[in-house]
């Protein structure tokens, strides 16, 4: 079997990429492409999407990288017309005080959801979402704890939040499990 | 005056035959209500039916691991119930932490924080096993050891210590006052 070529998502990438010259793109396989894309450029290419029939927003998925430094935001998106999913990519970095993003909300309000998700998790701040302090999922967190960052300590928040101490005893004498 | 202790007995057997449960489902639990409930298992033959209110169910069933967000509910809607009620926990979650022993957002023994009657093992229970427990529950209820809500009342500072150990002192007006600008919002908006 040769080289297989997806010559629609092919064009696709190339029509979008022709608009979007700070933009990469690739064809991952049938009906998935990808993009990857500088922070500062996040509302100008999810406009450009939406203008190239991009209508739903599927998710906002974080990624840790803490070795890097970085988190990456990867935007999911699917194109009912054209039935092709998007992954855009975009990296910034992981500190709490730099670890900022222009919302999108204003061009697919769905993304409101997603942002705060992340701001919970992985404390992204997203400028502009004006709900991103309020309580969601997580609605005692204490400050500066995002427990799905990759540096987080676990067992240790465990031990102290809930007060149970049998099931980690280190000699194994009092194990419950 | 009548002395209606002697009627005890007699209120425990009617008591145990219309179990109301409140439509509080948590965690996986829940997706074995809708077998329980409808045609194959049937559980309106024991006079039990699931009850949108809070205020006039007999029976809490926490169907699964519980968070600390879902606590907070589940103690504001066990309290508002009238005496005598009851509270089953499914499956390991409730009763140990489960698979989620070493994770960050479920709690780990819920009978720290409210009183459980009977416990099922299992993830998850099968509605047989439910039943199961549903009858066990009716037993006790009929014998009077389903006490969870006396014990309830008579150690209720040793509940509440647990629950603000986790939750933070006044937990329940902060919650309130939380909601209200969102609340507020919502008005404007309209």
């Amino acid at each position: 079997m040769g080289e297989v070529k997806w010559e629609r998502e092919q064009m696709l990438v190339d029509k979008i990429l022709e608009k979007a010259p700070y933009a990469e793109g690739k064809v991952r396989r049938e009906r998935r492409i990808e993009f990857s894309i500088p922070a500062d450029r996040i509302r100008d290419f999810l406009m450009l999407l939406k203008e190239n029939d991009f209508e739903l927003m599927l998710q906002i998925t974080t990624v840790d990288w803490p070795n890097d430094g970085e988190l990456e935001l990867i935007y999911q998106m699917w194109s009912v017309t054209h039935r092709t999913h998007a992954m855009v990519r975009t990296r910034i970095p992981r500190d709490l005080d730099k670890a900022r993003m222009p919302t999108v909300k204003d061009i697919y309000p769905v993304a409101e959801t997603y942002e705060r998700d992340a701001h919970d998790f992985f404390g992204v701040y997203f400028e502009g979402n004006e709900k991103m302090e309020m309580p969601w999922i997580l609605d005692d967190t204490e400050q500066g704890l995002f427990p799905h960052r990759k540096d987080f300590d676990m067992l240790t928040y465990v031990k102290k939040k809930y007060k149970l101490l049998d099931r980690f005893d280190e000699d194994k004498d009092n194990y419950v499990i | 005056m009548v002395d209606w202790r002697l009627f005890e007995p007699l209120f425990n057997y009617a008591r145990k035959k219309s179990l109301w449960i409140v439509a509080f489902c948590t965690g996986c639990g829940g997706i074995e209500m809708p077998p329980l409930m409808t045609s194959r298992y049937d559980l309106e033959r024991f006079g039990m039916m699931p009850d949108p209110s809070p205020r006039q169910y007999d029976l809490f069933l926490i169907t699964g691991y519980v968070t600390p967000k879902t606590l907070k509910r589940i103690i504001i809607t066990y309290e508002m119930a009238p005496d005598p009620k009851y509270v089953l926990a499914h499956g390991s979650c409730p009763l140990n932490g489960g698979i989620y022993w070493d994770a960050y957002n479920a709690i780990k023994h819920l009978d720290k924080y409210i009183p459980v009657d009977v416990v099922i093992a299992g993830c998850m229970p099968r509605p047989e096993a439910v039943m199961d427990g549903i009858q066990k529950i009716m037993e006790m209820i009929e014998n009077g050891t389903a006490d969870g809500w006396k014990r309830y009342k008579e150690n209720y500072e040793w509940y509440k210590k647990n629950q603000d150990e986790l939750f933070g002192e006044g937990w329940r007006e902060r919650e309130a006052r939380r909601w209200i600008p969102w609340l507020m919002d919502k008005k404007k908006e309209e």
